[in-house]
């Protein structure tokens, strides 16, 4: 069975049905040429392929400046991963623990943290710790609560992992006369994190874009980097259009390892 | 406790203001977002190569684009392009799109569920394709993606909060917290009424998912 189902749907019209369809799709890419020629038509009528909104593309600077600020999104979202799979981790523990001591306060916090914007939590990093005494730098107000809302995530994807291998490997274990906790550490939790690694990269792409609230809280990130550029150069449509490329690349290339990932190896 | 009481005989209503106009972004931008997800999704379906290639491109640039930056593009670059859209619109547009690219997705998951043998038999009924799209594959393909549906929502009505990164007329949640915690030294218990407000919202629709799953779901 590998057809598509759309091949199974149009599979084998007939000659009729054939011209239609090029017919139609003829109609349609003529259609979307025209779309595009009016979104260039609407540049120009802006103003906006002035050379002096795109020029300094060409200089090496911009696009130093620009990479700074993708290393800066990448080395917060770095730091944030790791906080997420580590705390992720101690919350699992903890949310599997059969002492309701331990087990309703870690429920409590994977739903408190999930349930919650990040943004709301960069709020409270920004706003509201300062008040109590508490100051963090730039990176670290970013950072600490993109990794935080990450971690809950991460804790639910560890436990489906956890879930899905079969009891009979716990049983086996425990008969064998391994203790608990090294049957977690040395039976079950190797074979979830196979099944879990795709949906672990995926969530990575979630990290990124959370950093973006970076500027919120002054981080060079690349988001801030842009809005550096634009105060410079009165350039806003050219410089948010490469920053929107270059987050979409990046995810991009995220999802995608995530998917190959994903295939049954062979 | 008490300081919350303060807060709430201070800023109640304003809470109440901001809750509601969560929930009303949420519920704006998720029925256009799902509807013009469908669209997507059928649309692709269709054996129209340009079309497809566009569609796959529109997918992919939605589902990977930062919202606040979508949002930031529409709200500031726009109208240098003398497209100009209100604020509460761009923050709606922004999220449906979003939204859109998500359902498309996760329907194209769903659809891939339903099994071609029962395509094959709609069309030696004599069934054209439209008819078996709308009345086969898309019933059964919205049935198995309730699920995924009911998180997407749920981090739809999280992701409301980036309304506070434009002059939104009115506050939502995030926005009033933000001012509350620059104008007073209150910022704490806003920000645990803020969260509570967020978590009732999302167990509601947690629990509403769940209700609606159990109904609607095929058991195979």
């Amino acid at each position: 069975m590998s057809r598509t189902l759309e091949d199974v749907l149009f599979g084998d019209l007939n000659h009729r049905a054939q011209a239609i369809t090029r017919g139609v799709s003829v109609t349609v890419a003529a259609a979307l040429a025209v779309l595009l020629a009016a979104i260039v038509c609407r540049f120009h009528a802006a103003g906006q392929f002035e050379p002096r909104l795109w020029e300094f593309f060409a200089w090496e600077t911009t696009w130093a400046f620009l990479g700074k600020g993708l290393l800066g999104t990448l080395a917060s979202a770095a730091a944030a991963a790791g906080i997420a799979l580590a705390l992720g981790l101690v919350l699992l523990v903890g949310r599997l623990s059969p002492l309701r001591l331990v087990r309703w306060p870690a429920v409590a916090v994977i739903e408190f943290l999930r349930g919650v914007p990040t943004l709301l939590l960069i709020y409270v990093c920004f706003l509201v710790l300062p008040s109590v005494g508490i100051k963090l730098n730039a990176y670290w107000m970013l950072t600490l609560p993109v990794g935080l809302s990450t971690a809950a995530v991460v804790a639910e994807v560890y436990r489906a992992g956890v879930l899905a291998v079969p009891r009979g490997q716990t049983e086996a274990a425990r008969a064998l006369g391994l203790t608990q906790a090294r049957v977690f550490v040395h039976v079950v939790f190797p074979q979830a994190l196979r099944y879990i690694v795709p949906a672990l990269v995926a969530q990575l792409v979630i990290v990124v874009k959370d950093t973006t609230f970076g500027y919120v809280v002054t981080y060079g990130e690349l988001m801030q980097n842009a809005k550096v550029l634009i105060s410079n150069y009165r350039s806003l449509v050219p410089v948010y259009l490469a920053v929107a490329v270059l987050y979409c690349l990046v995810n991009y290339g995220i999802s995608r390892a995530s998917r190959r990932l994903a295939r049954p190896m062979g | 406790m008490e300081s919350v009481l303060r807060l709430l005989a201070d800023h109640g209503p304003a809470f109440g203001q901001a809750l509601l106009l969560t929930w009303k972004l949420t519920a704006l931008s998720f029925v256009a977002g799902f509807a013009l997800g469908i669209v997507v999704a059928v649309a692709s379906l269709l054996p129209l190569r340009p079309l497809r290639f566009v569609l796959i491109g529109y997918v992919e640039v939605f589902r990977n684009i930062p919202s606040v930056a979508l949002l930031i593009f529409i709200v500031f670059a726009l109208p240098d392009l003398q497209v100009v859209i209100d604020y509460e619109p761009s923050v709606i547009l922004t999220l449906s799109l979003v939204c859109s690219a998500f359902t498309a997705d996760y329907l194209r998951t769903g659809i891939n569920t339903v099994a071609g043998g029962q395509v094959d038999a709609a069309r030696s009924l004599g069934m054209s394709p439209m008819v078996i799209i709308s009345s086969i594959v898309l019933p059964q393909a919205l049935r198995s993606v309730v699920q995924p549906m009911t998180s997407l929502l749920i981090a739809l009505m999280l992701s409301t909060a980036l309304a506070s990164q434009v002059p939104l007329p009115g506050r939502e949640l995030t926005a009033l917290v933000a001012k509350i915690a620059n104008d007073s030294a209150a910022g704490i218990s806003a920000f645990a009424l803020a969260a509570a407000m967020y978590l009732a919202s999302g167990l509601l629709i947690a629990w509403a998912g769940a209700t609606l799953d159990r109904k609607v779901r095929i058991l195979r």
